[in-house]
């Protein structure tokens, strides 16, 4: 309820519930002549699960960051096996790089309908869009429960995590991913059925929802250009959900802000089984189909994890400096006494040092993946697509553009699945099993839907001596660093237009954009006057 | 019609994902169909501005009707019981959590750490979190164990981590249509129609467990045998219908060959996780097994495996999940 800065001829917006994946987000707006001019993302809530892990077994890791957030529980799985991977020196046969790859690619492409329906969608209907020729349409297709399309994109958005049981016993929250493989081992009927169910949702979302067209056609896409043709080519591809979203997203501005920082970054993803079955810390970006990669001030640089750092200078916790993982702290303080000290978020400032330009808070998410895939000299088993690159210099990133990004990974991720699914060989082997070693140093890696994903263990004595994650929404939302350098989800509020005070709708889009999955809730104040003028909840995934 | 209000306190969210992943009913039939009217849900619906902070206090106040208020998440405390390390619509959760719990005719926990803290209350519990009328086995919890609704019941427990889809909306509907009656609760507040049997009961390695076939190692290994011996799986000790209604229409845990971790009971994570204990039988004399299945000893258990060893036959040896 307190109103950030009462100078003259501004107005201070506090938003808390606005939707969540791992606690509440409370933003602050101040806005001057109807346009934010500076923003505080604060991470609401504290649950301590790195303290919770250091003394515990090394594999504890598997059973409790998959539960830190429940729509990413998979992609939580999928990196800590990897870091005790790294750790122990195990072997992984390539099924079982197959089976981690095809689980992990299932919860995103479970993410990616039910986020954009359940989440992202609804704001399209809101009422400030009423006067819009094209807002009953909308409605028809996005309002919640009734919606035809939300109910559709809702409901089947169960169906690939079926794929992740069959492989997992259950999803959320397996942890069927152990070092030196997986537990399962499939029989034909789990590699069919699989076919089978993720051919179902192909068929009656992906295609005939949301492309109005085969797989094939959606990717011959290369540019903006080839998109906007692809809208206007015939009525199936105008009149699909994504041909719709396309048209309203231009119409009714998404594509006008949201920039954020436009620095991006992505460890990357799925593990080309051959290259990787000796996971190494120095050997994974090479093996990555999914590629990995940092971009800042328009140039492509290699990913490297020993260049991260946590601040926590305008967080709840006690440290003096930038710490890279391995050697991260978590003491948490008084929030409340804390407060005093400037600080002003459970989440850690994570920080990149990018070669030339210092320590850098990057965006992570769909879009960051996409940039990474649209970097020079890809190796031949790896993700080349350099289709948002031209639409980053073409339009520059964007509420839209990093929708659109997101959108796109369902048609790609779906006919990678689908390869490593013809790969498994059933009469192979699925896990070696490894020597648990005393002592070790791990880094595993994913992207989650929303984006980069890490764990960076310690162990020693056959216990866990530290344990560090950074989520993708620690990148996104974190707080100011001790430059006071805005974090990416702060910038991106920078700039957006509100409309209307009493229903600042924008926000929403902005902040649902990236995915994150946090609740938020929202007050706006009369700068002038000190008046609150509006507080208001955004739901969302946690 | 039922108004339903779901908050999540310290909640990764898995309870609602899991609740997505429903199918008869399915969110959408809930609502449509079985007319719950969902005042508000993290990540459901849509109301912004003034109308989501005004439900909670509508609802806190009484001056809208909440039949239903289910929580996701544990309660946390901390620091020093100010319950300020989760702040939620600008007050601690736990004071909307106190006023809404109040208010409600009937208050579900949803999930572990709802129902008796789960993992954020695992030592050194960090943000000193608990569950809503337990704390871990122990009775009392955030709410006092002799704490009853408006409608004379103790907070509905329905644990699992997450809680299985089926076990949330069948309640849902069960409460919806007038069927309150017929949800009897166990000594741990859970509906008995679901955590009286075992996570065994229905398990496809049951006939390893009967001859003491065990499983010696994971992915291929698990083609054959019972987890139960060398991995640490909880299925014998464990109540919930997970191989009675199955994961995500498919499988479950136990039948793709990971043991269970026992995340229906206060317990789990068991042994807090110490070093040792994940994916491991706990063992006295090096061979048998610590804990037994519920009921029995280790000398009944002891003389049972030597006989069904010996009646074991020649199949229950082999590979029974085969490509």
């Amino acid at each position: 309820m307190t109103a950030v800065d009462s100078s003259a001829g501004s107005v201070d917006l506090f938003v808390s519930p606005m939707g969540r994946v791992e606690g509440d987000l409370d933003v602050r707006v101040t806005i001057e002549d109807g346009v934010v001019t500076s923003a505080w993302t604060e991470a609401a809530m504290f649950r301590g699960f790195e303290m919770i892990l250091r003394g515990k077994d090394p594999q504890a890791g598997l059973v409790v960051t998959p539960r830190i957030c429940g729509i990413c529980g998979g992609s939580h799985l999928y990196k800590a096996c990897y870091a005790l991977d790294t750790a122990w020196k195990t072997h992984v046969p390539q099924n079982a790089t197959l089976i981690r790859n095809i689980a992990q690619a299932c919860e995103t492409l479970q993410s990616i309908p039910r986020y954009f329906y359940a989440l992202f969608a609804i704001d399209l209907v809101n009422k400030n869009y009423a006067g819009n020729p094209m807002y009953d349409e909308a409605v028809r297709r996005f309002a919640p429960y009734v919606g035809t399309s939300y109910q559709k994109g809702v409901v089947l958005s169960g169906k690939p995590v079926e794929v992740y049981a069959i492989f997992g016993g259950q999803w959320p929250h397996s942890s069927f991913m152990v070092p030196g493989g997986v537990m399962s081992a499939p029989n034909l009927a789990d590699v069919t059925r699989a076919t089978a169910i993720l051919n179902h949702w192909k068929d009656n979302w992906l295609e005939k929802e949301w492309l109005g067209c085969s797989i094939d056609r959606w990717m011959e896409i290369k540019t903006w250009e080839d998109m906007q043709a692809w809208v206007n080519e015939n009525e199936s591809q105008y009149n699909s959900d994504c041909g719709f979203f396309i048209r309203y997203a231009l119409e009714i501005g998404l594509d006008k802000y949201g920039a954020g920082c436009g620095n991006f970054i992505a460890p990357g993803t799925y593990l080309e089984p051959s290259l990787y079955e000796n996971p190494t810390v120095e050997g994974r970006q090479d093996a990555l189909i999914g590629r990995g990669g940092v971009y800042a001030n328009g140039q492509h640089f290699d990913y490297d994890q020993m260049l991260v750092s946590e601040d926590v200078t305008h967080s709840f916790y006690s440290g003096s400096r930038p710490l890279h993982p391995w050697e991260g702290e978590t003491d948490p303080l008084d929030p409340v006494k804390s407060r005093e000290k400037g600080k002003y978020s459970w989440a850690k400032s994570p920080r990149y040092e990018v070669p030339g330009l210092g320590r850098t808070p990057l965006e992570a998410g769909p879009l960051a993946r996409r940039v990474a895939a649209g970097a020079p000299n890809p190796g031949s088993h790896q993700d080349s697509d350099p289709l948002f690159i031209d639409m980053l210099a073409k339009l520059g990133p964007s509420v839209f553009v990093r929708q659109m990004a997101r959108m796109h990974e369902a048609p790609k991720y779906f006919t990678w699945v689908m390869d490593w699914l013809s790969k498994i060989d059933l009469q192979g082997s699925f896990h070696t099993k490894p020597a648990e070693l005393e002592n070790g140093k791990g880094w595993g890696a994913t992207e989650a839907a929303r984006g980069a994903l890490q764990d960076w263990i310690v162990i020693e004595n056959g216990k866990i001596a530290n344990y560090q994650v950074i989520t993708p929404t620690a990148w996104n939302i974190g707080p100011r660093d001790s430059e006071g350098t805005l974090g990416p989800i702060e910038q991106a509020l920078i700039g957006t237009p509100i409309k209307d005070m009493e229903d600042p709708v924008e926000l929403g889009h902005v902040a649902r954009s990236f995915d994150s999955c946090l609740v938020c809730t929202v007050h706006a104040y009369d700068g002038k006057t000190g008046r609150e003028l509006n507080n208001f909840v955004i739901n969302g995934m946690v | 019609m039922s108004s339903v209000l779901w908050l999540q306190a310290g909640a990764c969210s898995g309870n609602t994902m899991s609740f997505l992943n429903a199918e008869e009913p399915s969110v959408v039939d809930l609502i449509v169909d079985f007319g719950l009217e969902l005042l508000w849900h993290p990540s459901l619906g849509m109301e912004l501005g003034e109308n989501a902070t005004k439900i909670f206090r509508d609802c806190a106040s009484g001056e809208r009707d909440l039949d239903i208020f289910v929580l996701e998440g544990s309660i946390i405390k901390g620091p020093d019981g100010s319950g300020t390390m989760d702040v939620f619509a600008d007050r601690p959760m736990i004071d909307w959590v106190t006023e809404l719990a109040e208010a409600a005719s009937i208050v579900v926990a949803i999930g572990d750490c709802a129902c008796w803290g789960g993992i954020p209350a695992m030592a050194p519990n960090p943000s000193d979190s608990t569950g809503l009328q337990f704390h871990k086995r122990e009775r009392g919890g955030f709410l006092g164990p002799d704490w009853r609704s408006k409608s004379g019941l103790p907070v509905i427990n329905i644990p699992g981590c997450p809680a299985h889809p089926d076990w949330i909306t069948q309640i849902l509907v069960a409460l919806a249509t007038g069927r309150a009656g017929d949800i009897a609760l166990d000594d741990l507040h859970r509906p008995q129609t679901f955590f009286k049997t075992f996570t065994q009961t229905g398990c496809t390695r049951v006939q390893f467990f009967e001859y003491k076939q065990s499983t010696f190692s994971f992915g291929e290994g698990t083609r054959t045998g019972c987890l139960f011996y060398e991995f640490g799986c909880r299925g014998p000790m464990t109540h919930s219908p997970c191989n009675r209604i199955l994961w995500n229409r498919q499988s479950s845990k136990t039948r793709a060959g990971m043991p269970c971790l026992g995340c229906t009971e206060p317990e789990f994570p068991f042994f807090d996780l110490a070093p040792g204990t994940v994916f491991k039988t706990q063992k006295v004399s090096g061979t048998i097994p610590k804990e037994v299945p519920e009921g029995s000893d280790h000398l009944t258990y002891m003389a049972h495996a030597a006989a069904a060893r010996i009646a074991a036959p020649a199949w229950s040896k082999e590979d029974m999940f085969v490509v």
